[in-house]
């Protein structure tokens, strides 16, 4: 029976709380002890050959009869005020159909929300106008055609410059998210930096790094009547008809929102967003479908990326490495409204410390909007900290994996128990294998940049570790059908989606698995909210931990029902009957009481028509328990000294994530996290004009993302650990842990190879040589300290 | 006029030039030839070459091996499949690998005008930043790169941030010795440095005469890269730049005269090596 449940669940670093309509969730967990025929064993992706050879339909791929197709006038200038804008000469385009901008936006269509052009331009690419053609082309043609008078302003880009007395306002709310910073003290913090032996201050940076997904983001908008469907590519198609029906005053019945596949998100596609809303409005003005597909500028301007960081940090700790106090200051470049992640996560919860506060600016500067982008907040949040305990082992002689080991924690900040914490394991079996003990000490960057200058080809090693933490439990709601079909398959339906990451497979194969049916008989209807009940949306490493209980839930319902039909056709007890790869065993059933064995499909023959219809829905995490995925990665690179080229040689990633559904995507998820992870440690950085805010790289030759042939060796450990008190089949998320812990573990690498320390990323050719010569320089005849020399 | 189109296409794609009319020699099967002249003193390559042409030749990457060690830089396999080695010249970007070489080689472009065929020498052709003195009714139907003469060893290095990338600083050499060891002639070019690739004239002629040692191209890098005006952008600062330049340009210096030792050791006649 379904009932009303009031529930806490961490989202990307932060608790939320929900009251939500769960259903009974009384299945057997699927524990240590559970065996398991298909869960657990690696499957080749049931969309494989979809994706790989072109048949998958993604939001671009959508080709409507009388489509018309839109492209965005972006703002040339980081803060301006449109005095007037003549459209008249893009009117008169042969094959425009409609020229918007704040001016002729028609009231009335969009009922809630802010308009999506604006005439205050506050970030460099900001949507000014939009231009619907026949042609693609052609509305490309018409936005050189714009006649658009700005008043320039001086646009306010940096932290400092933003929180200074008198700083121009950035938005409405000012220049700090919220009007304050977010405070978090557990105990008290200068009481623990005064009984500490030893205590780390320094400063961290962080970049700009843009999500650059493969697939751009893009709607198409149809309107039939008062009925709206929209082709979205999204991590929510539920989320996505909500704000939809919301923004346009319509019941959710008469909003469907189609995601069939997606080529990537990573956190920015949780709309409805700005174009999506150009293209619905568009579409009801013109009565005609509409596309409006981003391009790669668009992208890299104005769909989010994750803030620029400043992290000062102090910790505290005793001779023996036992930590006293951790301090963080943060202040997270958010640009022109955004949202940024919990950076001080990592400091709050990681590791065991009685003295902790964390203090969390969200500056907004004329700089396009962050958005949450994978793992938000973490991957900055640990470079600092995982750099920081390198620096306090390396201050204290202790072996950085032992300090970790030291201060283990089993709970939470709030005191909540960790159902499982497996990171003393992987210190173990990571170290092992990565072949961790014996590294040797720093050498003497003074003496590499005396060998540099000498000509000297010059190559040296390093290694390094670091730790990544992150809640991903997942959460109700989330709701699943399994339908049961006469041939013998079955279909799964939800309006959730598989961004990419393998979700419809894991899935298909928990379905299979509960209902006793083979994978191939299984249906999966993801992607689309019409018919469907809600699922959820694809963020916080959330979606397969929501939804495999839902899925699992809804297959025994459906399984319940087929067993009892069976029965009753026999004449026996439904405990009498086993369903295996879709193959009924009917104990009794036979004349002289044998079994009778009958395939599914045969029995569905026998009997007509059927309407098996299993429902699921997600209980509740446990109350009095909290949830982590952990990772610990161990880095080898080369530093060559004359180039200053860091390359990463090795990464061994070792994760827990609960129960393994799938090894094949799991190990997947963590090999392309690592070298996201690499990309943002070495290569990756939005770049700015410092004086105008102009992006300076938005595409993707200039804007550095790695590739497979930058690719490290990346050998992974999967610890598959069933996670059984969290919920019915005792899986945590992956999306999101294996891109936490790469920066850290390759600058602590970097420091073993070179002895400089890097605290601003991305590590760059340029830093390396900068520091070296530094480090040569102040030197002068003596050693260089070991701390190494601050680089800009 | 397209080729592989992989600098064209895009700019077409992003509306940045809109041509009359495009003339497609794709299918110009006189223009597809790689061949040695008869007196084996250069190699010509036709228009429509494509690099990964250049890195399949049987024999050519022995003969004149800067130019396989350019090419496997350039880009990646998709664009090496398409891109054509004349086209990349024509192009102009000054950060790649093939105008470097045939600036290195003083190869010559030969160009179809109106008048008939003529050629231009490298160091006239290349103006600025994608620009070239071929006027745009004329067509440049093949490269002549000069082949090293005996006792010549080459290298081509590069620093960039990815695989693939165009070059942040890109350095090659070519050098000959004469019977007692002392250099003959020294050729030194550069790549992402400049406007065009950019020679090192002075440096070469400095080296002219003078005993090899790892000091004299640790010398003649420092004084190369002295004379370099690198520009700044978002990827590296000149004095990045320039500081690499003078690593590289030793460092194929260097590379070139133990490949022009090991000729002269193997077959006692010379000839370039690998």
């Amino acid at each position: 029976m379904p009932r009303i449940v009031k529930t806490q669940y961490e989202y990307e670093g932060r608790i939320r709380e929900q009251i939500t309509v769960v259903e009974e969730d009384d299945l057997p967990r699927w524990g240590e002890e559970a065996q398991l025929r298909l869960v657990g064993r690696p499957q080749p992706r049931v969309d494989g050959e979809a994706r790989v050879t072109g048949a998958a339909r993604y939001t671009a791929d959508i080709d409507l009869p009388g489509m018309l197709f839109a492209k965005v006038l972006r703002s040339p200038h980081a803060r301006a005020r449109v005095r007037r804008i003549d459209t008249s000469k893009a009117e008169a385009l042969p094959g425009v159909r409609l020229v918007l901008t704040a001016d002729n936006l028609p009231p009335g269509i969009l009922k809630k929300g802010p308009a999506p052009l604006v005439k205050e331009v506050r970030f460099f690419g900001e949507e000014v106008a939009l231009v619907v053609a026949d042609e693609e082309e052609t509305a490309y043609d018409a936005l050189r055609l714009i006649d658009v008078d700005y008043e320039v302003l001086p646009p306010v880009l940096t932290w400092e410059e933003a929180l200074a007395e008198g700083a121009p306002r950035v938005t409405e709310q000012g220049n700090v998210e919220g009007g304050q910073p977010v405070i978090k003290t557990y105990g008290d913090v200068e009481r623990g930096l005064a009984e500490a032996d030893v205590v780390i201050e320094r400063t961290y940076t962080t970049q700009v790094e843009l999500h650059n997904a493969l697939e751009p983001h893009g709607t198409v908008a149809l309107w039939e009547g008062d009925r709206l469907t929209v082709w979205e590519s999204t991590q929510s198609v539920s989320g996505v008809r909500k704000g939809l029906a919301q923004a346009y005053g319509l019941p959710d019945e008469d909003v469907r929102v189609i995601c069939e596949y997606m080529g990537g998100g990573f956190g920015a596609k949780f709309g409805p967003h700005r174009h999506t809303h150009l293209a619905v409005i568009a579409a009801r003005i013109l009565g005609r479908p509409v596309r409006l597909v981003l391009d790669r500028r668009d992208e890299d301007l104005a769909t989010g990326n994750r803030p620029a960081t400043v992290q000062k940090l102090r910790i505290g700790a005793k001779r023996d490495g036992t930590l006293t106090a951790i301090d963080l200051v943060s202040y997270q470049i958010q640009g022109a409204g955004g949202t940024g992640g919990a950076v001080g996560g990592p400091a709050r919860d990681q590791y065991r410390c009685p003295n902790v506060r964390t203090v969390e600016y969200g500056v907004y500067t004329n700089a396009g909007p962050s958005t949450s982008f994978r793992a938000p907040g973490y991957p900055e949040g640990a470079f600092a900290l995982e750099s920081a305990l390198d620096e306090l082992a390396q201050e204290l002689g202790l072996d950085p994996l032992e300090l970790r080991r030291r201060n283990f924690t089993d709970r939470r900040r709030d005191g909540k128990r960790y159902a499982q914490n497996s990171f003393l394991e992987a210190y173990e079996v990571g170290a092992k294998a990565f072949g961790w003990s014996g590294r040797p000490q720093p050498p003497d960057p003074a003496e590499l940049w005396r060998r540099r200058e000498r000509g000297e080809p010059l190559v040296v090693r390093g290694v390094g570790v670091a730790a990544g933490m992150w809640g991903s439990a997942g959460w109700p709601p989330a709701y699943a059908w399994v339908q049961l079909h006469h041939d013998g398959t079955a279909t799964v339906t939800s309006a959730t989606q598989d961004i990419g990451t393998g979700t419809k497979t894991a899935l298909a194969m928990v379905a299979a698995e509960e209902l006793g049916y083979r994978l191939d008989d299984i249906r999966m209807r993801f992607g689309d909210t019409v018919m469907a009940p809600w699922g959820t949306g694809s963020g916080g490493s959330g979606t397969t931990s929501s939804m495999a209980p839902a899925v699992r839930a809804a297959a025994a319902d459906a399984r319940r029902q087929l067993l009892q039909l069976v029965a009753d056709y026999f004449g026996v007890s439904p405990e009498q009957v086993e369903l295996r790869d879709g193959v009924l065993r009917v104990q009794g059933a036979a004349e002289g009481g044998g079994a009778v064995e009958r395939r599914v499909a045969e029995f569905f023959r026998d009997i007509g028509p059927i309407n098996i219809v299993g429902r699921g829905g997600r209980a509740p995490n446990p109350a009095d328990l909290a949830a982590i995925s952990i990772a610990v990665h161990f880095a080898e690179v080369s530093v060559d000294v004359q180039t200053g080229r860091v390359a990463v040689e090795r990464i061994l990633a070792v994760h827990e994530s609960g129960r393994v559904i799938n090894p094949l995507t799991m190990t997947a998820q963590i090999e392309g996290g690592v070298l996201f992870g690499v990309g943002f440690a070495l290569t990756e950085e939005r770049r700015l004009d410092p004086r105008r805010g102009w992006v300076l790289n938005p595409d993707l030759e200039n804007y550095k993302i790695l590739t497979v042939k930058d690719a490290p060796r990346i050998e992974t450990i999967v610890l598959d650990r069933p996670d059984d008190q969290l919920n019915n089949s005792a899986v945590k998320g992956i999306g999101e842990p294996p891109v936490i812990p790469p920066a850290a573990a390759i600058a602590n690498a970097v420091h073993n190879a070179t002895g400089l320390r890097f605290r601003d990323l991305p590590i760059t050719p340029e830093k390396v040589l900068a520091a070296l010569a530094a480090a040569g320089r102040a030197a002068g005849g003596r050693a260089a300290e070991k701390e190494g020399v601050r680089p800009r | 006029m397209l080729a592989g189109g992989q600098s064209l296409v895009p700019m077409l794609h992003m509306r940045l030039v809109r041509p009359v009319a495009l003339v497609d020699i794709h299918r110009a099967a006189d223009l597809d030839f790689i061949e040695f002249t008869p007196e084996g003193e250069s190699v010509r390559i036709g228009a429509a070459v494509r690099h990964a042409d250049l890195l399949r030749h049987p024999v050519l990457g022995a003969r004149l091996p800067v130019l396989r060690e350019a090419v496997a830089h350039v880009a990646h396999p998709a664009i090496r499949n398409r891109g054509t080695a004349v086209g990349s010249v024509c192009h102009a970007d000054p950060a790649a690998e093939m105008p470097a070489v045939l600036a290195l080689l003083d190869g010559e472009v030969e160009v179809l005008g109106a008048a008939g065929l003529y050629t231009v020498p490298a160091d006239a052709f290349f103006l600025t930043y994608f620009t070239t003195v071929l006027p745009p009714e004329d067509v440049a139907v093949a490269l002549r790169l000069p082949l090293p003469a005996p006792g010549t060893g080459q290298a081509f290095m590069e620093v960039a941030r990815r695989e693939g990338d165009f070059a942040l600083v890109g350095a090659a050499a070519c050098l000959r010795l004469d019977a007692d060891g002392r250099v003959a002639e020294a050729r030194l070019a550069f790549c992402g440095v400049g406007d065009t690739p950019v020679r090192a004239r002075e440096v070469e002629a400095q080296l002219a005469g003078t005993v090899p040692s790892a000091a004299a191209w640790r010398e003649a890098g420092a004084a190369a890269a002295a004379h370099l005006e690198p520009e700044s952008d978002a990827h590296a600062s000149a004095a990045y730049r320039r500081e690499v330049a003078a690593y590289l340009a030793a460092r194929v210096l260097e590379a070139a005269h133990r490949r022009a030792e090991g000729a002269f050791g193997a077959d006692g006649r010379g000839g370039a090596a690998g």
